[in-house]
């Protein structure tokens, strides 16, 4: 701890400190008489507006992985890789507006609490429910772990914990910070991340206004931030024998590549469990409509936290500093504010990376645990679960999940973690037929959607596992070639997916399978109930409900 | 399919100008967006930006502008009853403390 610049520790640790304090905090914050319940523990009483919600979006889905990743493959290869990202969160918004909301209503008609709930009232279906927690559980493991990447990379940089050669001791800090957010979550369930989520995107946006007006009068200005870029791109690497990266994607192979990507991580990121948790958790229906046209401003600042990568390489001190590192490209960032903002502005800015890496990774843990007490463990084990034991489950569960990521994360390689994260977004799209087709039409038969999730999952993972670079034998990438053109391999294989869902249903139907019942009626996927339908023990079994009294159809 | 599924279009047939310009709008903004070809160039240069970097920055606010547009059109097809009405669109930054129940 010999090269720690006090000052910025300081900060961080003050304002972790208010963030602890906070989300222990939230327990009381809204509280209403019965907290033992899911829809308060998980979904913090469905009650959040249009204000606490675009915090709490925004929070979980700009997560610090986004800070530090994106940035990063911007810094290392440019506009395919890195750039894409924002054209995907461009592409998300209209994209989710098409069904967000009629997800909202039918869930807050029946009571559903995860994604997989619905997927169980629509089709009638254990096995396709458990299918969709299965993968939501384990697609958000690896992401959960990242989020402890993102913080890692800060205390790197700030050189807490690295000077020692103990495993334990060198990930102490991680150690910490895991087991406060872990004890928050336990107490306060969503209302934490919900209420740390105002502190977080505080400190981001100051962070990335003052970066953006800041950094460039330092270094030169934005023509020679893009210069740099360019330059780096075109450059030869002399371990693959091609150039860095793509400054301006004009190859037909790279533009196939760049906008593949974009539409299939669209498509999957609101699928993702925790961004469901996070749309159901609000009050009415038009405050998800509201916030689709709000949260691209968010969008906006990622992409000029993706323009950092250039402001990196145009900054001779930080590209060397990265290259002493090893070449880690995840350094790039808190190197870039290190060098060039004095050191209290840094601490600010590593303290927002830091928040931003807990505020997801909290709804992620709910979100896993959700899924893990209403559909495997209620589903499976104990159906006639009181809505107060359903919550413990969950409680302890999230404790489970933030241990397994924690490990996850210290115990295996960093690029293992983001590897795997890369095939979450491939296993997650692959849920998206359940989802998303059944909130339009119960035309699809569940053994084909069944069928075609399978294809689609052993096809994208086998893919990636082939991808090889001169660098890296396997899992290299998430782009891959199909009759000859790049293309993102999670939507190649969500293609295969919707072709077998389609040929199979066929079949099914004219082999008269059973089609499963269908709990749900045509006008509850456009109600607006003004509460939850009655939270008695009895309306929270899985499907037992029907409409809420109070339901209107129109 | 059956009279279910009919009724549940109807919105859409009772408004089929404002319905088709919503399609129109979404299918639009997610095109212009995953189209590279359109604006994968460096000139012209607007400030110090390369034309592909200010294209997908002055895209956010766009989007933004275009889902709120969608949002509004869709109230003309499918209007809220009482309780969505004025009450809701005054209800902003306030909802923060009182919890409604």
């Amino acid at each position: 701890m010999s090269n720690v610049n006090y000052v910025t520790f300081t900060i961080v640790l003050v304002l972790f400190l208010i963030v602890t304090l906070t989300g222990f905090a939230a327990a009381r914050w809204r509280r209403t008489e019965d907290m033992m319940h899911l829809n308060e523990w998980g979904l913090g009483g469905r009650s959040f507006g249009t204000f606490v919600a675009w915090f709490l979006l925004g929070g979980d889905l700009y997560t610090a992985y986004t800070f530090i990743a994106v940035p990063a493959a911007v810094f290392g290869a440019g506009a395919v890789t890195g750039f894409f990202a924002v054209s995907y969160t461009i592409i998300v918004f209209p994209i989710a507006l098409i069904f967000l909301p009629r997800l909202w209503s039918i869930a807050r008609t029946h009571n559903y609490i995860t994604p997989a709930d619905f997927v169980r009232g629509r089709y009638g279906s254990h096995s396709l429910s458990l299918a969709v927690a299965i993968t939501g559980i384990v697609a958000l493991m690896p992401y959960i772990a990242l989020q402890l990447v993102g913080i890692d990379a800060v205390l790197t940089v700030m050189g807490v914990g690295t000077s020692s050669g103990n495993t334990f001791v060198k990930d102490l800090p991680l150690f910490i910070a895991f087991l406060v957010l872990a004890l928050y979550t336990y107490v306060s369930g969503l209302r934490a991340p919900a209420l740390t989520a105002f502190i977080k995107d505080t400190l981001v946006y100051v962070m990335i206004i003052v970066a953006v007006f800041y950094i460039p009068t330092r270094i030169g200005g934005w023509g020679h931030i893009f210069a740099a870029g360019e330059a780096h791109m075109k450059a030869i690497s002399p371990v693959t024998h091609k150039p860095n990266g793509v400054f301006i994607p004009t190859t037909g192979n790279s533009q196939l590549a760049f906008s593949t990507l974009a539409l299939g991580s669209a498509l999957a990121l609101m699928v993702y469990p925790h961004a469901v948790t996070g749309v159901l958790s609000t009050k009415r229906r038009d405050i998800i409509k509201r916030n689709m046209a709000l949260l691209p401003l968010y969008s906006l600042m990622l992409g000029f936290i993706a323009l950092l990568g250039y402001m990196a390489l145009a900054d001779k001190a930080t590209v060397a500093s990265v290259k002493k590192a090893g070449g880690n490209a995840q350094l790039a960032v808190p190197y870039l504010f290190q060098h060039l903002f004095p050191s209290w502005f840094t601490g600010i800015a590593f303290s927002a990376i830091v928040i931003g890496a807990l505020v997801p990774a909290a709804i992620m843990a709910i979100a896993s645990a959700n899924l893990f007490t209403r559909n495997i463990f209620t589903e499976f084990f104990k159906p006639d679960a009181t809505p107060r034991l359903q919550t413990q489950v969950s409680q302890w569960a999230s404790l489970v999940v933030k241990l397994g990521a924690l490990l996850f994360a210290v115990s295996l390689p960093r690029t293992f973690s983001i590897n795997l994260q890369l095939l979450g977004g491939i296993w997650i799209l692959q849920i998206f037929p359940m989802i998303v087709f059944g909130l339009f039409t119960r035309w699809f038969h569940r053994w084909a959607l069944l069928a075609g999730w399978l294809a689609g999952e052993i096809f994208g993972t086998i893919a990636a596992y082939k991808v090889a670079t001169p660098t890296t034998s396997h899992w290299a990438g998430s782009t891959d070639l199909v009759f000859g053109h790049t293309v993102y391999i999670g939507l190649s294989a969500f293609i295969l997916n919707v072709a077998i869902v389609v040929i199979l249903t066929l079949i099914f139907k004219a082999a008269r399978v059973p089609e499963g019942a269908d709990e749900t009626l045509p006008q509850e996927y456009t109600a607006d109930p003004a509460q939850p339908s009655a939270p008695t023990p009895a309306a929270v079994g899985i499907g037992s409900t029907g409409a809420a009294p109070d339901q209107k159809t129109h | 399919m059956t009279q279910a599924s009919i009724k549940s279009r109807s919105p859409i047939a009772a408004h089929p100008v404002t319905s088709a310009i919503i399609a129109i709008l979404i299918v639009a903004v997610i095109f212009f967006a995953v189209y590279v070809p359109l604006y994968a160039r460096a000139t012209p240069m607007v400030g110090d930006f390369p034309f592909f970097y200010f294209y997908l920055l002055i895209y956010m606010p766009v989007v933004s502008i275009v889902c709120w547009v969608v949002v509004l059109l869709q109230k003309r097809v499918r209007p809220s009853g009482s309780q969505d009405g004025p009450a809701a669109a005054s209800a902003g930054p306030g909802e923060v403390n009182g919890r409604t129940q």
